[in-house]
């Protein structure tokens, strides 16, 4: 099933998310979700439709931004943080225990988290690698960067 | 037929005095992804000092900028994009949009496709063609930025339009044109007379296929970055005299449309166009057309 590769990855942030098989379409790799009025517009021919959710290559999936913004809404493993770790975290880099306001999820090291700012927007997400609940060790980075919306201007390079 | 003396000749019997021009940055707020008065107020907080664009319902000036407009968290999240404040006129012309089938006409790298889609609360379909592939991955890129939801995008030559069989309510024909001196200093050395004309051509071609494409009811709206009136007022006076289309009045900056080029009188309706010469703005033109009802 072509949603199973996406299904498969909202599942390492511990959540499911249900897309109707239907209305997912798949190009090169490339998956994207439609409605009922954009799929009859969809011909073979097409580049992009509806929203990107991600691409499949060499056995990876690489989520797209709008993917990651729809698991946000949901009760998701995620981490807040503050304005200045939002803008190093955009800049590609890891986020370190002090930066971090406010935390859900299991907290379990090398599994995967969101990375929300203080708005609750999704700047991308990043894999847990330190201990989130030992403020004494506030120096210590938690999450590693694994992709995050500044990709959006070093795509452009 | 070229360089600045010859260009500067035109614009002078055309009634503009050709001087120099600073443009303003610009950006427009996605209203499906935030709201005006938070972003204005985010944007001041990092510096950038932003004034509302009287003439736009979502633009807004760069006065002042301490950062990059394009480099920031609020534009990579798409709550806001960079687009020239004359290039937001054209689809603030369309009337009801919400729930209609569109098509953009070369519509990378995707300003405008994003404006329609946040016009359209992400409702209905767009359909975006363009030709040049390089130009499609910047236009893709601008829709997963912006969360673009009502989009399907075609590499295609609008030319080739009629092959998807659909009409369509709206039609955006943002034509491939010459372009204006307004931030391109070498403009007068690379544009000749003769350039404006195949353009123009290739313009006319696209207003034949679009209008084809376009529902009975439909608007198409035309615009331009070009100030040469070959590939605007004469083509608009071509379209309404061949392609069984009206002008409408549209209410929008900008001096009425020219009726006496180079010689020719044009249909007088060609002053409901707007044709804005350079200044804070770069130059552009832009008409609404509707088809004419058939007796």
């Amino acid at each position: 099933m072509k949603q199973k590769v996406i299904s498969n990855f909202t599942e390492t942030f511990g959540i499911e998310i249900s897309l109707n098989p239907n209305f997912v379409v798949e190009k090169a790799g490339r998956y994207y979700l439609v409605n009922s009025t954009l799929k009859s517009m969809v011909k073979p021919e097409y580049y992009y439709a509806g929203t990107y959710l991600g691409k499949a290559k060499g056995g990876k999936f690489f989520p797209s931004f709008n993917l990651l913004s729809i698991m946000a809404k949901k009760d998701v493993s995620r981490v807040i943080v503050d304005w200045k770790t939002a803008w190093l975290f955009i800049c590609g880099r890891d986020i370190l225990l002090r930066g971090v306001l406010r935390f859900f999820g299991s907290g379990k090291k090398h599994t995967n988290v969101l990375v929300l700012n203080e708005f609750g927007e999704c700047l991308g997400f990043g894999r847990i690698v330190g201990n989130m609940s030992d403020r004494s060790r506030l120096d210590d980075f938690v999450v590693r960067n694994v992709s995050d919306v500044g990709d959006f201007l070093r795509r452009e390079r | 037929m070229s360089g600045k003396e010859f260009f500067q000749d035109r614009y002078r019997q055309l009634g503009w005095k050709l001087r120099e021009v600073k443009l303003c940055q610009s950006i427009r707020i996605n209203n499906t992804n935030a709201k005006a008065k938070n972003i204005v107020e985010r944007l001041s907080q990092l510096g950038v000092q932003l004034e509302k664009i009287p003439f736009l319902n979502d633009g807004y000036w760069v006065v002042d900028s301490k950062v990059s407009p394009g480099a920031t968290a609020e534009y990579l999240l798409g709550l806001y994009s960079i687009q020239e404040a004359a290039a937001q006129i054209p689809v603030s012309l369309f009337r009801d949009l919400k729930g209609k089938k569109v098509l953009d006409i070369a519509a990378a790298p995707g300003g405008k496709t994003v404006q329609l889609a946040d016009a359209m609360d992400n409702t209905g379909v767009i359909v975006a063609l363009d030709v040049n592939k390089r130009r499609l991955t910047a236009l893709a890129n601008h829709l997963e930025r912006c969360h673009t939801a009502n989009t399907v995008v075609y590499l295609m030559d609008a030319r080739r339009a009629t092959a998807l069989g659909i009409k369509f309510d709206r039609v955006l024909v943002d034509a491939p044109c010459s372009g204006n001196l307004a931030g391109d200093r070498n403009w007068f050395k690379n544009r000749t007379l003769k350039d404006i004309q195949r353009n123009a051509s290739l313009q006319r071609e696209i207003l034949t296929i679009a209008n084809e494409c376009l529902s009975n009811n439909g608007e198409l709206v035309y615009s331009t970055c070009s100030l040469e009136p070959e590939e605007n007022e004469l083509n608009m006076d071509w379209s309404i005299k061949t392609l069984n289309l009206e002008l409408q009045d549209i209410d929008c900056t900008g001096t009425a449309g020219l009726t006496q080029v180079f010689g020719n009188k044009l249909d007088l309706t060609i002053t409901k166009c707007r044709r804005l010469w350079p200044d804070k703005t770069q130059g552009f033109f832009v008409a609404k057309l509707k088809k004419r009802h058939k007796q």
